[in-house]
């Protein structure tokens, strides 16, 4: 069984779970490891299946042990394979910080570039009910990780394609997905579909203001956009699919386009990446803004478990529009 | 246990005396100021390199420590190459990234690196184990790290993991007393040793000042390892004749304690094995020593001649 000719249905989780079954039926060194990855087919379902189809020499069960299974994946990368490593949480980055932030990212570097970390580290992230340490979105994290990819879909095609293009790529990849995204459905396309990375998805256009927004935040942009729309509010949704490589270009010609810049995120305000975008913007392209830009992220407080808090903490499209109102 | 041949016992001489007078040659290059880094002396300790490293073949994978340069040198690693990311020039491994500390790499004899941060060798070990079996090779993978490091949390999910699984992995533990400053038995309990049955594999304390005992225990695990029966725990119990680094005050310890260490010397004690069981005489082990200074001296001057890198180096080879 190889690739859909067609169009389907798919959930974000199956679309990951297609792209490694389509990689892994590509290349014999693609191989996945985590928690509960084989039998149990990953706590989100993402690796359902691959266990039957691959064998437990490709897809297996690691102890709970996350400074090992990112260490050992950057040792099985500089030695010719292909890992994809699943981190239960994205909040157990700590446990692996310095596997993640100095091996995966600079053992290329740092030894002259002799070898190359082709790996993929999946990371689900965002607020699920879980907790203050499991419920987090610290993509942020590693932007100072210079060497590794952060990479960040918000649907289910682009869960697909860059997954697919990550497997493929020679740069080690943090790959960001959303908790709350795995059930959300949505039309992927068939064939060998393939989204490169490191290019922005412009998911709607609009002149009158840019909303930059990744993971769920999409989404979110995307219903505020509509309801905007009614209101006369013409709104341009740039998903950057990820933050390294970051494409500037295409940010930047909708801001030149339409001069006001909400960004949103689900981390907190503080310390999050749109911090680090509209540093950027105000850098490169200060002369066409006309309104401050605006910030809709979450507060600088941990997450709280209770999904009854949570609704006020965590931006919605009713962040979105109200920021969108905000502005000049 | 098997006899240990003659040539095999002055390839193992030759590896120490290299390591001791690279040694000698990079402290004086320290001293001339011609070494941009810090440097961790491994004066003492060349037994368990040479011992633990002579067994690999060349395809076999390296994880080494900070403790002297004698890892690469015994895996075959280009002199000038290292000598040149000491100088922190263009010559070097690294291609002017420098080093003290080493990040010395080369894919082809299996040499994976080294991490600043202590203990990264334990999980790319077990990574770099479980693909030498997963591609069907194989191959083998020797990690040498000292008693501090095997205090990381690291250690043991990394080690747990590669019993699991057995993989071919021969972890070396270098206890040469100290971390730094303090005492393997202020931060330690029980023996590192010890540890290998809880983990369900092989554990061995050896004398690490004996590069025999090095050599042959190293051998088995390699052996069983390749073999397919899974990872060992050697630990080779050793001493540190100089200071944690070079400028170290060593105010943990007394003259006399690091007076006493030099006639535990493992270069001296084989050479007299050497001229005792006559395999070879003073005159050949000196003539050896003059050959092997005379490769240092050129690889020294090699590495010397060769420019500084210019700023653009720092944006190289950090993406494919
Ligand atoms: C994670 C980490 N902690 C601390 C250090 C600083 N440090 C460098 S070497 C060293 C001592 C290591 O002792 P040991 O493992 O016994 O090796 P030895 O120096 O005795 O050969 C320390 C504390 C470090 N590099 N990495
Ligand atoms: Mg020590």
């Amino acid at each position: 069984m190889s690739q859909a000719t067609a169009t389907r249905t798919l959930t974000f989780s199956q679309a990951i779970r297609e792209a490694l079954r389509e990689e892994m039926e590509r290349d014999e060194r693609v191989f996945v490891w985590g928690e509960d990855v084989a039998v149990y087919g990953g706590i989100y379902g993402a690796t359902a299946g691959l266990l039957e189809q691959f064998g437990p020499g490709r897809v297996i069960d690691t102890p709970i042990s996350e400074t090992m299974i990112v260490g050992a994946a950057v040792g099985a990368a500089i030695t010719g394979l292909r890992p994809v490593a699943e981190l239960q949480s994205s909040g157990y980055f700590g446990i692996a910080m310095d596997e993640l932030y100095h091996k995966a990212a600079r053992w290329r570097y740092m030894h002259g570039g002799v070898f190359t970390v082709p790996l993929v580290i999946r990371l689900p992230e965002g607020a699920k009910g879980a907790g203050p340490e499991h419920d987090v979105s610290p993509e942020a994290l590693f932007l100072s990780a210079s060497g590794a990819y952060v990479v960040i879909p918000s649907d289910p095609a682009d869960a697909l394609g860059l997954m697919k293009s990550a497997i493929r790529d020679d740069n080690p990849v943090l790959f960001f997905e959303h908790a709350g995204l795995y059930a959300y459905r949505g039309e992927v396309p068939g064939g060998d579909h393939l989204v490169p990375l490191g290019e922005a998805a412009v998911k709607r256009e609009g002149s009158d203001v840019t909303v930059i927004a990744w993971s769920r935040m999409v989404g979110e942009s995307l219903r505020a956009a509509e309801q905007l729309e009614g209101e006369g509010i013409d709104v341009e949704v740039v998903d950057p699919r990820g933050l390294r490589p970051l494409d500037l270009d295409t940010i930047l010609e909708s801001v030149a386009k339409t001069g006001r810049v909400v960004i949103a995120h689900e981390a907190p305000k503080t310390g999050g990446a749109g911090g680090e975008v509209a540093a950027i913007i105000a850098e490169e392209a200060l002369e066409y803004l006309e309104s401050p830009i605006i910030r809709v992220a979450s507060a600088d407080v941990p997450i709280p478990q209770s999904r009854y808090l949570q609704q006020f903490l965590i931006p919605t499209a009713a962040s979105v529009t109200e920021a969108v109102r905000r502005l000049d | 246990m098997t006899a240990i041949s003659p040539a095999t016992l002055l390839e193992l001489y030759e590896s120490m005396v290299t390591m001791k007078l690279w040694d000698q040659t990079a402290l004086r290059l320290l001293q001339e100021g011609r070494v941009l880094a810090g440097y961790h002396s491994g004066r003492g300790q060349e037994a368990i390199p040479a011992g633990g490293v002579a067994p690999l073949r060349r395809d076999d994978y390296l994880m080494y420590a900070h403790r002297g340069f004698g890892y690469t040198i015994a895996k075959g690693m280009s002199l000038a190459a290292m000598f040149g990311d000491l100088m922190a020039n263009t010559a070097g491994a690294t291609g002017g990234l420098g080093a003290g500390i080493p990040h010395f790499a080369d894919p082809e004899l299996g040499i994976l690196g080294q991490g600043g941060t202590l203990g990264s060798c334990f999980g790319i070990a077990t990574g770099a184990a479980f693909s030498a079996k997963y591609r069907g090779t194989d191959q083998v993978v020797v990690c040498f790290f000292g008693d501090g490091t095997a205090n990381r949390g690291a250690f043991h999910e990394s080690v747990n993991a590669a019993a699991a699984w057995k993989l071919p992995v021969v972890w070396i533990c270098e206890n040469n007393g100290y971390a730094v400053s303090v005492p393997v038995a202020e931060s330690t309990a029980g023996r590192i040793v010890d540890r290998a049955a809880g983990y369900g594999m092989p554990g061995v304390r050896i004398d690490g000042m004996d590069v025999t005992e090095v050599y042959r225990a190293t051998s088995e695990a390699v052996d069983r390892a390749r073999a397919g029966e899974g990872p060992t725990l050697i630990e080779a119990m050793c001493h540190r004749f100089r200071g944690h680094y070079e400028g170290d005050p060593q105010v943990y310890r007394t003259e006399e304690e690091t007076e006493r260490l030099l006639a535990l010397d493992p270069i001296t004690n084989l050479e007299a094995r050497l001229v005792a069981d006559g395999i070879a005489t003073d005159e050949r082990l000196g003539e050896l020593e003059v050959r092997v200074q005379d490769t240092i001296d050129r690889a020294v001057e090699e590495a010397s001649s060769a420019p500084m890198p210019g700023p653009e180096r720092l944006y190289e080879g950090l993406y494919v």
